[in-house]
């Protein structure tokens, strides 16, 4: 069957060629839900496009479609990589993309005609839960086979963070969705709020997080030709994420009444994770020290060493933003909308095409189809990426201020106005990187690179 | 420390045993003990209907349902408490403020100012970035204007039969005829009010005031000319004020200060309070004065002393 073909790394290639799909699909419905804030009547009540049901669309199409899938197709070519053997099975690794992109698809698809379970990122109705758990453990089971056949003695860090990603994964997923109970996805009263907060920090934190680490782990050491600097630092960066970052949830919530004792294990636990952050950038930074021109010339690493200077820049805002006393300003306006587009975007998503365009030529055989328009596109969606969280955290800042001060949510929508439009702007850059990045994907799985790069590149002594 | 993965499994699924039994399970436990608090009460079938389609369509994205300490917005008189919750499932706490906090919405206005809102939110709030819900049509927008008017329980349920009562007064006054409804309308402003002129100068500049808060906040139901005439009318009864009719029946600066202020309980005119400070109650009530009604007592010499920023006349 062609679509369950065997073929070395065919997994890998067909889930980057997911990601750059989903890439467009996702920054699509992003651009609808920033001109629906400024704008309000220009679709006209169209249902499928109306902002509230495009908006869950939008965040799921982000983690799960673009960044999920460029980070699970990175995977499952890093763990044969670093164990020095074949994938265990492609078959079973195609059978999950397909799991996986049919889930994707099914749960954007109802949530458009207007079937959610309603609580963030955990929206999706039963079946798709139901298949992403199942793409899961596939994907587990078939890193796990590939660990275990591995013929080098040492497992490297990221195949660490890959496994454990799978595992909390899975159950943050199962958890969180609260999958026994089909028709509402959901618990009573405030605990669900808590668990439903457990596994939206938790998906953001325990799947995109560790993935993006590990192929961090994969490319910085290897773009600088040097050894990682500290086993003892990646041992302690990876336990210490595994025990802190899945007690933090409760943190968006801290605003309500939710038990004291669990709002100061979310706070005490947010400021910690400055331990796990710090140690694995301190461990990468020093690896690439005196080498960042290295990464200048490779589109892959600069994209990775892109994320990890987004990745410090959230880390440091979160552990910040979780404090009561912030709170009071930035919670429930655009200053987290900000942040979390930094953390999934900037973050994981840098480091996820960081991964694609490492990895594919790889996989090919082949360099990239063409490495200006992956410039143009890092340059794209870097300054898409600075703006809005420029304009966010200023429109966000706007609201809070004025709230605090005695004035009405309603008064506050015409001073933000002006944020929303540069939003929507800044939303086009990314719109237009985005289809960039799946044009180049496709020729370059699909096609022989350009000619004339190719003898640039020869010229000048640079090679994939 | 030498990584294998049964170290890898293992070892994660030791960390992850203790956290799941201290952020899940113990939560999910103790919170089924929590008492239901004084507003509680259970929601009707149709209530029920409203807030499923509330959960399938997102609205929680942009409104939360949790009052915190520091608030001023609507709900702000009573903060949540967590026996608020026992019945939500899934949880609808919200973590977006670009519309309004929900958790004490019910009575806060009647039923019709709500389908005009849902037809389309800038009818009645004209700088809404809200989605107009007409295709949802008739029935569904009923059942979730009965989920609106129930968040909040036992105390909206005495806002609900407060509206429901001034509501019938209303329209016996409206359909009595305009001498009658303008007479019922200032017999409810309090007397000190009601003689109360306008302690501010009429000038350009303040008229210019008022009419961008008309903009705002009146024009969707009173309409650009004041005749009541705006794009909510079709969906009011009793309709929005005419406000010519005003003319020559006793209207002074107080009242219309007043019914900004405090609303008319009963029909879509809601309360300003919230939203408008002092000064841009009056410029909008002495732009509607000045513009529609054609009589204003703004500037009256019968004010204290002079507010310092006012044009000097004569020696004071």
């Amino acid at each position: 069957m062609q679509l369950l073909k065997v073929e070395e790394n065919g997994t890998a290639k067909l889930f980057f060629l997911s990601s750059a799909f989903w890439f467009v699909l996702g920054t699509l419905e992003g651009i609808i839900d920033a001109t629906d804030m400024v704008i309000p009547d220009l679709f006209g009540g169209i249902p499928w496009l109306v902002f509230s049901r495009v908006r869950p669309m939008h965040t799921t199409t982000m983690i799960f479609g673009f960044v999920g899938s460029a980070l699970l197709g990175a995977s499952i070519y890093i763990i044969p990589a670093v164990s020095r053997t074949p994938l265990w099975n492609e078959r079973v690794g195609k059978v999950s993309l397909w799991i996986w992109n049919i889930s994707i698809a099914v749960g954007l698809i109802t949530l458009d005609l207007g079937y959610s379970q309603g609580r963030e990122y955990a929206e999706w109705i039963w079946p798709a839960d139901i298949g992403i758990l199942l793409a899961f453990g596939l994907i587990f089971l078939n890193c796990i086979q590939t660990a275990v056949r591995r013929n080098e003695k040492v497992m490297y860090v990221s195949s660490w963070y890959i496994l454990a990603g799978l595992v909390y994964t899975w159950i943050i997923y199962f958890f969180g969705n609260a999958v026994w109970n089909p028709s509402k996805g959901a618990i009573y009263g405030l605990p669900d709020g808590i668990l439903a907060w457990f596994y939206g920090h938790g998906v953001v934190g325990l799947f995109l997080t560790p993935l993006a680490v590990a192929i961090s782990y994969y490319i910085v050491p290897r773009v600088a030709r040097s050894p990682l600097y500290s086993h003892t630092l990646s041992l302690v960066g990876f336990w210490s994420i595994l025990v802190i970052y899945t007690h933090i949830g409760t943190h968006h919530i801290l605003q309500t009444p939710v038990p004291t004792w669990l709002k100061v294990l979310a706070i005490s636990g947010s400021i910690a994770m400055i331990i796990p952050v710090m140690t694995v950038l301190v461990n990468l930074w020093l690896t690439m020290r005196g080498r960042l021109g290295l990464f200048h010339q490779d589109i892959g690493g600069k994209f990775v060493m892109a994320g990890l200077v987004w990745y410090i820049l959230t880390c440091i805002q979160g552990p910040v933003q979780a404090l009561p006393i912030v709170q009071r300003m930035t919670h429930l306006n655009n200053w987290v909308i900000a942040h979390s587009h930094m953390g999934v975007f900037g973050f994981s998503g840098t480091i996820a095409l960081g991964g694609l365009y490492y990895i594919l030529p790889r996989i090919t055989g082949r360099p990239i189809y063409s490495t200006r328009l992956a410039d143009v596109q890092y340059w794209l969606l870097l300054l898409g990426m600075a703006g809005f969280f420029g304009v966010l955290t200023a429109g966000g800042l706007v609201q809070g201020n004025s709230w605090l001060n005695g004035e009405t949510v309603y008064r506050t929508l015409p001073m933000i106005h002006v944020y929303f439009s540069l939003r929507a702007a800044f939303g086009v850059l990314f719109v237009g990187a985005a289809f960039i990045g799946l044009y180049n994907v496709i020729r370059s799985i699909a096609g022989e690179p350009r000619q004339r790069e190719i003898q640039t590149e020869k010229a000048t002594g640079q090679t994939q | 420390m030498k990584m294998t993965p049964l170290v890898l499994i293992l070892g994660g699924l030791i960390v992850i045993a203790p956290v799941l039994l201290m952020n899940v399970i113990t939560p999910w436990v103790t919170g089924l003990d929590e008492p239901p608090s004084d507003i509680f009460r259970t929601r009707t079938p149709i209530e029920e209907q409203g807030r499923d389609i509330y959960v399938n369509n997102g609205c929680t994205y942009c409104h939360t349902q949790y009052i915190r300490d520091f608030d001023w917005d609507i709900g702000s008189q009573r903060i949540s408490k967590a026996g608020d919750y026992i019945a939500e499932i899934p949880h609808l706490l919200g973590t977006e403020r670009t519309g309004p906090d929900l958790s004490q919405e019910g009575g806060e206005h009647p039923d019709d100012w709500h389908m005009a809102h849902f037809v389309n939110p800038r009818f009645v709030r004209p700088d809404s970035v809200m989605p107009s819900w007409e295709f949802l049509g008739k029935e569904r927008l009923l059942a979730l204007i009965a989920y609106k008017q129930s968040l909040g329980f036992k105390q909206a349920d005495g806002r609900v039969e407060r509206q429901k009562y001034w509501k019938a007064e209303a329209i016996g006054a409206f359909e009595a005829g305009p001498d009658k409804n303008v007479e019922w309308l200032h017999g409810h402003v309090p007397e000190p009010w009601t003689k109360l002129p306008d302690p501010y100068m009429t000038s350009v500049p303040g008229l210019e005031r008022g009419h961008r808060v008309y903009q705002s906040f009146c024009i969707g139901c009173h309409g650009p000319i004041g005749d009541g005439m705006g794009p909510a009318q079709p969906f009011l009864y009793p309709p929005p004020l005419n406000f010519t009719i005003l003319q020559n029946r006793g209207i002074s600066g107080g009242i219309l200060y007043y019914q900004i202020m405090n609303g008319i309980t009963g029909t879509a005119m809601p309360y300003f309070k919230k939203d408008l400070e002092s000064e841009k109650i009056w410029d909008v009530g002495n732009y509607i004065a000045v513009t529609f009604i054609g009589e204003s007592d703004a500037g009256q010499p019968t004010r204290g002393i002079a507010v310092s920023y006012e044009p000097v006349e004569g020696p004071k």
